[in-house]
């Protein structure tokens, strides 16, 4: 335990599953929700972009100036909320260098969006543009207010949506790709860990069988070994996925059938180079069952070693999974790494040049890769402390 | 047995087994095959018609019978999505998905000969820990991450290459042009393949060499006062020559697997992006077909694999009795 402490893999992984765990805890939003405009960019990009912001007008402070140093907004929305009737005021916007304009009227449920067409409309403006460029054209000072009238105890809502949210901005449908990266740690870790325990514990038993028991049950196994070695597995993934369904759970089923083939071969030899040896003899010769043999002797002799080959073998999983949802064979309604760089990819992200939606998942999958790999070559020293010297 | 009846009939073996897969795999589908290409209004008798034409009256036995029979003759039966027999869908993208892999396989396996070779020679220096280094990423990054960035870098953000496509549309006249065409657009995708693949074979062959470079036999060659050119081609590399086609083996079935995400990323027309759309479209008969070819073109570069095993290393052809 005292030099897996030392390793940089076990940490990541530490951090990474208390992140998979906190998951979606850490986020104001739920990441399947809509909070910024799509394609922003993250917030320490782009200074000309503006930030999302929502201002608020009531009676007691009618008015607020914007001091606008960007690029138009991306979207602009408008809503009065609370018991207004007919006021008779309106909602005026001040441009440099325009006579004011009336936006809306202060009316009890009126809401309106920059992308209406009878809200465009009603301003002047061509339908088929989103009104925000129009309304803030330029630098400059810009001011929002209520015009006078009778007293109005609500408020007006004006939301102008930014180019920039988040650590790592938003993608196509507006989601914080910030929390989408958090949430889809814990598919990989899930789909990674289960499919390399259940094809450890799969192949364990197998190279168990064909190792103890030898004659025809051995050479069947081997030769289905070479067989599905032999044959390219991701295209059998594929139609086992499109056909059995996209659940995670099927995809770990799926990914451990596949999977047990290193497992067997290894416990298989090991198995056979301690059969023989004189204490398994002496074993046989007190009269041991093959059962009590194989459970108390032989199998804890694998431990170490499957240990470590299990643990080589999550990156495996984790590559295989989101290779299949990068395909776009996941389950559109989880969340994954994989996933997020098939939406990148089908959904435009290369049109808007969005690269934060890129780098973030596929380095995270790789750190995820590394740090397993990490961790599996210290188990595999410990368990062959003759491994050790040829790192030097 | 001999060694070539052996190693035909393993192949055989993987070839009947891919193709029991794929019809287990047809079975599977939800459904009678005939409802998919049925309206549901027809009367019984009309359905009764239809499964006598498609032969699912009949044994279990006798429709695997005749789908190995149909299969081994090239023909692979009507696409449900486009209702173009899928051997025509398939004649078309058989080269391109060759291209893609041999080019890019002999590319990495030359470039990672080259570099294992070099760090193996000079051990400790800064050549050798790249070599390592870049073994290791390849092995932990996804194939199709780094090729949606190199996409991004060097087709959308600098337009070097193109973003899409096996030729441009329409495609240009003249062979020279075309040709050039074609290169263009495949030069992304094998720089990519080459690029993940070249690590591995590093450092497979910088470990083979190390070790090989620390027997008697090469310590004998040294004493003799042999070149040094000679050592390291003629004992040292026509050592590993045997392993490093075991190697080759090895990895033809993740190659090919490979070439539906290289094929995906980079929209070439190709059998793996075929297979996907066919998977991703329940379209049954196209998907079995294009993995049935996949698994074909595998199976046949083993075979190929072995007969040139056969000629660097004549021992594998003696008979186990014989020996």
């Amino acid at each position: 335990m005292k030099g897996l402490a030392r390793r940089w893999g076990f940490w990541c992984l530490v951090v990474l599953t208390i992140a998979a765990i906190l998951g979606e805890r850490l986020f104001a939003a739920s990441p399947g929700d809509q909070v910024a405009a799509p394609f922003s960019k993250p917030i320490w990009l782009g200074r000309y972009l503006p930030p999302t912001m929502e201002l608020r007008l009531t009676a007691d402070s009618p008015s607020a100036t914007l001091d606008w140093r960007y690029s138009p907004p991306s979207g602009l929305s408008l809503r009065v909320e609370g018991p207004a009737g007919e006021t008779g005021r309106f909602v005026e916007l001040v441009r440099p260098g325009s006579p004011p304009l009336r936006l809306a009227p202060v009316r009890e449920g009126f809401a309106a969006d920059g992308r209406d067409i009878a809200f465009k409309r009603s301003l002047g403006l061509p339908p088929f543009k989103d009104a925000s460029a129009h309304l803030f054209p330029e630098r400059g000072e810009y001011v929002l207010s209520l015009t006078d009238g009778p007293s109005f105890e609500g408020s007006v809502v004006v939301r102008l949506e930014g180019g920039r949210y988040g650590l790592l901005g938003t993608d196509q449908r507006g989601r914080d790709a910030a929390a989408l990266f958090v949430t889809g740690i814990r598919v990989s870790l899930i789909v990674g860990l289960f499919a390399a325990l259940l094809a450890t514990l799969l192949g364990t038993s197998l190279g168990l069988a064909a190792g103890y028991l030898g004659g025809w049950v051995d050479a069947v196994l081997m030769r289905t070994v070479d067989l599905l070695l032999s044959i390219p597995l991701l295209p059998v993934l594929m139609a086992l996925a499109a056909l059995w369904g996209r659940g995670l759970w099927q995809l770990v089923l799926i990914l451990s059938v596949f999977s047990w083939m290193g497992t067997a071969r290894t416990v298989r030899s090991l198995i056979l180079s301690l059969r023989d040896a004189p204490y398994i003899e002496g074993l046989r010769g007190l009269g041991a069952s093959s059962g009590y043999i194989l459970r108390r002797h032989l199998l804890p002799e694998t431990f170490p070693v499957l240990l470590a080959t299990m643990t080589l073998g999550v990156p495996g999983a984790i590559l295989s999974e989101a290779g299949l949802s990068f395909l776009g064979l996941s389950d559109p309604r989880v969340i994954s790494w994989g996933r997020m760089l098939h939406e990148a990819h089908s959904f435009g992200a290369f049109a808007a040049g969005a690269w934060w939606l890129l780098i973030p998942p596929g380095t995270g999958i790789s750190i995820l890769c590394l740090a397993f790999l990490d961790v599996g070559k210290h188990l595999e020293e410990t368990a062959d402390p003759r491994l050790r010297r040829s790192r030097t | 047995m001999s060694y070539w009846a052996r190693r035909v009939s393993g192949a055989a073996l993987v070839l009947g087994m891919v193709l029991a897969l794929n019809f287990a795999l047809f079975r599977m589908m939800p459904g009678d095959p005939v409802t998919s290409v049925m309206d549901p209004d027809f009367s019984p008798e009309a359905r009764e018609r239809l499964r006598q034409v498609y032969g699912l009256d009949r044994p279990l036995y006798a429709q695997f019978a005749l789908y190995v029979k149909s299969t081994l003759s090239f023909d692979f039966g009507v696409s449900f999505l486009t209702g173009r027999p899928v051997a025509d869908e398939l004649r078309s993208r058989v080269p391109n998905t060759a291209a893609l892999l041999g080019t890019s396989l002999l590319l990495s396996a030359s470039l990672g000969t080259w570099l294992g070779m070099k760090a193996a020679l000079r051990r400790g220096s800064l050549l050798e820990r790249c070599v390592l280094w870049s073994g290791a990423l390849s092995f932990s990054f996804p194939s199709f991450f780094v090729q949606l960035v190199l996409l991004m870098a060097l087709a959308s953000a600098l337009p070097l290459f193109p973003l899409r496509g096996s030729l441009s549309v329409p495609p240009p006249e003249g062979g020279w042009g075309f040709a050039l065409d074609y290169v263009h657009h495949l030069a992304l995708p094998v720089l990519s393949l080459t690029l993940l693949g070249f690590g591995g074979w590093a450092i497979y062959v910088r470990n083979l060499a190390v070790k090989v470079m620390g027997e008697d036999f090469i310590l004998m060659a040294r004493a003799r006062g042999l070149p040094r050119r000679r050592i390291l081609l003629g004992h040292v590399f026509r050592t590993m020559l045997p392993t490093l086609l075991t190697l080759l083996l090895m990895s033809l079935p993740g190659v090919v697997s490979g070439a539906v995400i290289t094929e995906t990323v980079f929209s070439l027309h190709g059998v793996g992006r075929f297979l996907l759309e066919a998977v991703t479209g329940h379209d049954y008969p196209a998907a079995g077909a294009a993995f049935f070819l996949l698994s074909l073109l595998t199976v046949a570069c083993n075979l190929l694999a072995d007969l040139l095993y056969s000629v660097v290393d004549p021992r594998v052809r003696l008979d186990r009795s014989a020996r």
